[in-house]
């Protein structure tokens, strides 16, 4: 019972990772490899808000999540914008951002056991005897709710529909007057404020560093590719299959072998298939 | 995907935008400028600890006391992990030394008396993903740009103290190292002494708290009955070896193992692990560990988890002086080792710690974070003084046979060197034989408030392990 219930918990959370990465890609074809370091970002823009501005929770979470969308957005026009068009230079260039966020929080020295956010509400349930706390809940709630107000915005918002035009074909879109650039720009500022709110709620169950940023891009990038780069459906499958694979392999082969998981998953779907589970852009291969 | 020239197109498309774009770029602007000012302003994001880590470069640190000192310095070199709080506090302690054997005038090499000077190196060696060889050329850089007469503190994981031995060997410039633990460096060490001859260590290695940890498990036995253990270590040299005494101790003594695991150094999930001990009816979890990150992760999981098993180990977030505050209230009985003493608790009964630990908490402001080595950095320094002044000389060959005979009663306990494999001398005993280390628990003051109770050996113990009320 505790498997389940844990390799559940585990597997949202990774769908919590991944969702905006996914988002981002699928609407825009734009992977966004500066994925983690906004992620952790989030994590020290509350933290600060908390500490150094004395900031209520309910205040410092949404500012941040609105700061770091911004600055999504701001990634776009800014960096992303001259390089538009020619994969590996957009991927290298949010690569080098990505990088560099995490590498200026670790020289201002942002690490130690003191960068910790505290928990929404202490305490937690018994569920089929087995003790899950109160903030582990919120992140399954978040993830069940954010995978509904995600439906709901790209079948019924105007934005959300000029989402799902650019992500079926840009020419056709940009023909009825869906301009690709605003679309790419507010993609990337909606998964990157869906990083944030993944990190709002999962980072208090640890501690902050700089590494998690490495780690999260890892696990997106992993659960992107099982599931399928534009599949939503696909990314949800993805998260549980390498969250129980890590479960079960912690169990039966060990602990230690846990961080491999998410590498061999990734090494064993793009050999087998590798446009994803769910994938749409099929492989030449695939096809014939 | 539109390629440029096409946006071209789209441009002539448009047709009349230029204002909006203007309003657009000027908003841009604005919006560029705020991000920069939120995300990097001092005021935001300014550093809850007092001191700054140490700029990855080689960079001077504090000039002595005197100004105007003539002579010429001792070079100390000090390359580290400044990401690791052991890295960080051990400078701070040897920053603090030095400004205290600086004040006195400095270290009389032959008839001369002549400052310390400590120059610094980041190897990041306790980062995640730090190639090894990236942590040897960053000692290399720092031997040969700034030519150290002494190296103090030394790599902070294990595998790169392994690796630097070569390169101390090969340079020939003494090294007491105060952090890395494993005792693969006294295997190596026995390879080829002489050519190793300049290396020591002057700290424990990692079966120092796996035998404290042990009389721990003795006396849990002894007074409570508790027979059963899970036994969960992170996956590097100097955890393993810990863990290896803990298990071996507890096979030779009756203690059943519900599992005993390791975890790899980046873990950030450690559900099956307490899962399994839940379910295994373990009743002490022993844990391992230093990178801060999945002792942090641990600590809370353990927590939210309500795994009903007494905590024991090597903890830094839970042994940490600051751990109530980070982690929680629930850190109440919990057992930790501290190696060796003066790292961070004070002992009444070991005035030395007491006198250390409130020098740095006046000069920086705060307790040193790091439950662990940090007094040795400290002794590390008037021990190498001492050996300068019986060798008279900055020579390394003459230095080596100086620090040999080292005899210092410093913060840790007497430091005397095995010369068969260049450590310091640890036990249980005396720490005016030996240098010591130290078990403690939290537990209430007649206040209520969570203090950290020396409770092993009996020479500094300051009260007995208490159960907890749901072990009862």
């Amino acid at each position: 019972m505790s498997l389940l219930i844990y390799g559940t918990i585990t597997s949202i959370i990774l769908a919590l990772y991944t969702v905006g990465f996914s988002l981002t890609y699928g609407i825009s074809g734009l992977a966004n490899f500066a994925h983690g370091a906004l992620y952790i970002l989030t994590g020290y823009s509350v933290f600060s808000f908390l500490n150094q501005l004395g900031l209520p929770y309910f205040l410092s979470a949404p500012l941040s999540v609105v700061i770091i969308g911004f600055l999504g957005f701001v990634l776009y026009w800014g960096l992303l914008l001259r390089v538009r068009g020619v994969p590996l230079a957009e991927l290298i260039v949010t690569f080098a951002a990505g990088v560099a966020i995490l590498e200026l929080l670790m020289w201002k020295g942002f690490y130690g056991i003191q960068y910790s956010l505290p928990l929404f509400v202490r305490g937690g349930v018994k569920l089929g005897g087995v003790a899950v706390d109160y903030q582990r809940l919120f992140v399954v709630g978040t993830g069940m709710v954010l995978v509904v107000l995600l439906y709901l915005f790209v079948h019924y918002t105007k934005i959300g529909l000029a989402f799902r035009g650019m992500a079926q074909n840009e020419r056709t879109a940009l023909s009825v007057g869906i301009e690709s650039d605003w679309i790419g720009s507010l993609s990337l500022a909606v998964g990157s404020a869906l990083a944030a709110v993944a990190a709002v709620v999962v980072l208090p169950l640890g501690m902050m560093e700089s590494a998690i940023g490495y780690e999260v891009l890892i696990y997106a990038l992993a659960v992107a590719i099982i599931g399928g780069l534009e599949s939503t459906p696909g990314m949800i499958v993805g998260s549980f299959i390498v969250g129980f694979g890590q479960v079960a392999t912690a169990r039966y082969i060990g602990p230690k072998w846990m961080i491999i998981v998410p590498l061999a998953a990734i090494i064993f779907v793009l050999v087998i298939r590798p446009s994803g589970l769910f994938g749409k852009f099929k492989e030449l291969e695939e096809r014939i | 995907m539109v390629r440029g020239g096409q946006k071209v197109y789209r441009k002539h498309v448009r047709g009349g935008d230029c204002m909006r774009k203007r309003i657009f770029l000027m908003v841009l602007c604005i919006g560029i400028i705020m991000s920069f000012v939120i995300t990097s302003s001092p005021l935001v994001f300014g550093q809850t600890k007092p001191a700054q880590p140490a700029k990855p470069a080689p960079a001077a640190k504090p000039e002595p006391a005197k100004p105007a000192q003539p002579a010429k310095p001792i070079i100390i070199g000090v390359p580290t992990s400044l990401y690791t709080p052991f890295g960080r506090n051990g400078l701070k302690a040897v920053n603090l030394a030095v400004e205290e054997v600086n004040a006195k005038g400095g270290v009389l090499v032959g008839k001369e008396k002549r400052p310390f000077k400590v120059v610094v190196t980041d190897t990041r060696d306790g980062e995640p993903a730090t190639p090894t060889h990236d942590a040897l050329m960053a000692y290399e850089k720092l031997i040969l740009e700034q030519k150290p007469h002494a190296v103090l503190v030394a790599p902070f994981r294990s595998e790169a103290l392994i690796a630097s031995m070569d390169l101390v060997a090969k340079y020939k410039i003494p090294q007491l190292g105060t952090i890395a633990q494993t005792p693969a460096f006294q295997r190596q060490f026995k390879t080829d002494p002489e050519k190793y001859k300049y290396l020591f260590r002057v700290t424990t290695d990692a079966t120092v708290p796996g035998m404290y940890l042990s009389r721990a498990l003795d006396l849990l036995k002894k007074d409570f009955k508790l027979d059963s253990i899970y036994i969960l270590y992170q996956d590097t040299l100097w955890a393993q070896a810990f863990a290896g005494v803990v298990r071996k101790h507890g096979q030779e003594t009756g203690w059943k193992e519900v599992g005993y695991d390791a975890y790899a150094a980046g873990a950030s999930d450690f559900s099956p692990g307490l899962t399994k001990a839940k379910e295994g009816k373990a009743q002490v979890i022993a844990m391992m560990w230093d990178v801060p990150l999945g002792a942090g992760i641990f600590a809370k999981q353990y927590v939210a988890m309500q795994v009903p098993s007494l905590l024991i180990g090597f903890i830094p977030p839970i042994a940490a002086p600051e751990a109530v505050k980070t982690v929680g209230p629930e850190v109440e009985y919990s057992l930790s080792v501290e190696f060796p003493v003066g790292a961070s608790l004070p002992l009444k009964k070991l005035p030395k710690t007491g006198e250390f630990l409130s020098k740095f908490k006046k000069k920086y402001g705060t307790l040193p974070e790091a439950p662990a080595v940090n007094s040795s950095a400290y002794d590390s320094v008037f021990i190498l003084a001492q050996a300068i002044e019986r060798a008279g000389s900055l020579d390394a060959d003459k230095l080596v046979a100086a620090l040999e005979q080292t005899d210092y009663k410093g913060v840790s306990g007497r430091i005397r060197i095995n010369k068969e494999q260049h450590t310091a001398i640890f036990g249980d005993k005396d720490p005016n034989e030996t240098g010591v280390a130290v078990v403690f628990q939290w537990q209430k003051d007649k206040m209520g408030n969570l203090v950290r109770v020396p409770i092993y050996p009996d020479f500094v113990a300051e009260g007995k392990i208490l159960l907890p009320p749901w072990m009862k």
